[in-house]
Order: structure tokens, then sequence, then C-alpha cells
């Protein structure tokens, strides 16, 4: 086995993992190392989280409220509104 | 889309607005915790980056740079409020401990308000809690990264930190938010 495969995951490569994205040389470690692959479960179960949040929604009148307040350019550089 | 706006293509702005309306309420409002708060800054926000549109880079992305400016709206206020919070020891150029007791707001003549139900429905799930548990850098690098998917470049971009910086905030903020999960599930 090669050094490369020895070597515990990183951060970054824990989340290439996670996100299905690491190269199949560096999880195959995954298969050998139970500490990473118990790392790299929690991980997984988190960014699961962080994903699945919601986006929320500002008030029904926020567009009008913002453009009100908004300068429109015409093509000669000037502003409307 | 921007092009248009530029261009001084009304519905173009419309449109803008719709796109972006609820990821920046949403980053900001996860920054304050405070939704009449949040659509205040977040308006800021729009207002700001829509009367610039002609000065702004197409070379940059317009997601990275409404999030830039999102994102110090709300750490502007954070900080403003800490700096609230500390000037209710009294003071600063108090110079001597009565002098500060006797500057310092009474905090007895003041009534919390209470919890709003919607903010408390929207925010209060475990993983809602955990966030608002980290330190603002650490929030603001997560939430960009794991909620709204940009990369550790951008999010260096937008928020004019040291690449390896960030990759360390959000290292960090991942193990903290674990700690914090796994202590609330036991």
């Amino acid at each position: 086995m090669n050094e490369r495969l020895q070597t515990h995951l990183t951060p970054e490569e824990v989340e290439l993992w996670a996100t299905g994205l690491l190269s199949a040389a560096r999880t195959f470690h995954l298969t050998e190392c139970a500490e990473c692959l118990a790392v790299a479960e929690r991980e997984r179960k988190l960014l699961v989280e962080l994903a699945q949040l919601k986006r929320f929604a500002p008030s029904a009148e926020f567009a009008e409220h913002v453009l009100a307040q908004v300068r429109i350019p015409t093509p000669s550089g000037s502003h409307n509104g | 889309m921007v092009r248009w706006a530029r261009e001084g293509f009304e519905p173009a702005f419309r449109e803008l607005v719709h796109r972006y309306e609820r990821p920046v309420f949403s980053l900001i409002y996860r920054m304050v915790r405070d939704r009449a708060l949040a659509e205040d800054l977040a308006q800021e926000t729009f207002v700001k980056v829509l009367n610039a549109i002609r000065s702004y880079k197409p070379e940059y992305k317009f997601s990275s740079w409404i999030f830039k400016i999102a994102n110090n709206a709300a750490i502007d206020h954070l900080r403003r409020r800490q700096i609230d919070t500390l000037s209710l020891d009294g003071s600063p150029t108090a110079r001597s401990p009565e002098e500060m007791h006797a500057s310092a707001p009474q905090l007895g003549d003041q009534t919390e308000s209470p919890l709003d139900e919607v903010e408390s429905r929207e925010l209060g799930g475990a993983i809602e809690r955990a966030i608002a548990r980290l330190r603002p850098e650490y929030r603001s690098c997560i939430l960009l990264r794991h909620v709204e998917g940009h990369s550790y470049e951008e999010i260096a971009k937008m928020l004019a930190l040291p690449l390896g910086t960030v990759k360390t905030y959000i290292h960090r903020a991942r193990n903290e938010l674990r700690v914090y999960l796994e202590g609330a599930r036991e």
C-alpha cells in the first residue's frame, strides 16, 4: 500500500467525500481506516443538515419597498425614480 | 439580467430582487436572528447594490457582490450591537467605578420583549441554535459555503480574507456545530 493511502483524510477531503467528489484512490482509505470513516460519516450528516436548511422569505412587500428606493439608470447615465 | 439592469430595463431590477431576496434575507436573518431587522438590512443591501449597478464589474459574480454587501451589513450591525452592549457598563470616559456606575443605563427600566413566535418557530431548531452560537465570522463562512454553496475562493473574495483563513474558519465552525449538536442530542 502506498504512503498516500495510509494518510488520514484532511477536512477538505472529508468534505469532498461527503459530497461524492473524492477520488477513488482516497475513498479507498475509508475502507481501511475506521477513524476516518467515523469522522466522515459525522461530517456527512452535518453537511446534509446544513444543505437542508430552508430559505426564508421576507415580507410580501419587500420588492416594492426596495424598488421604491432605487434610481433606475437611463441609457444616458442619468437616473429615473 | 444584470446587463439589462445596467441598461435601465426596469423589469430586470424586479427580477434581480425576486431571484436574490430569499437567499440574501435568509443569510442576514440567520446572522442577526431578528426578522424585522433582517428585512431592513436586506432592503438596505438591495438598494445599495441596485443603485450602484452601473459600477458592477462583470468579472465578479453578481451573487458574490450582493452577498458581500449583505454580509457586511449584518456584521456591521452585530459590531454596533456589541458596542451598545459594552456601553451598558457605563461611560468609557468614567474615571472611577462610582462614575461608571452612575453613567450606566438602568436595566431595570427596560422590559424584555416576549420571544416572537415566528422567529422562535423559524430559528428554534437544534441546527439553527447551533449556528447562532458560532462567532459571526464562522457563521458567515459556514452559511455561504454550506447553505449558499459558494466556493472557498469566492468566500475569501467576498469576505476579503485569505483563503487559508476561510478554510480554517469553516473547519472550526463544522467542528463546533458537531459538538453543539451532539451535546443537544444527549
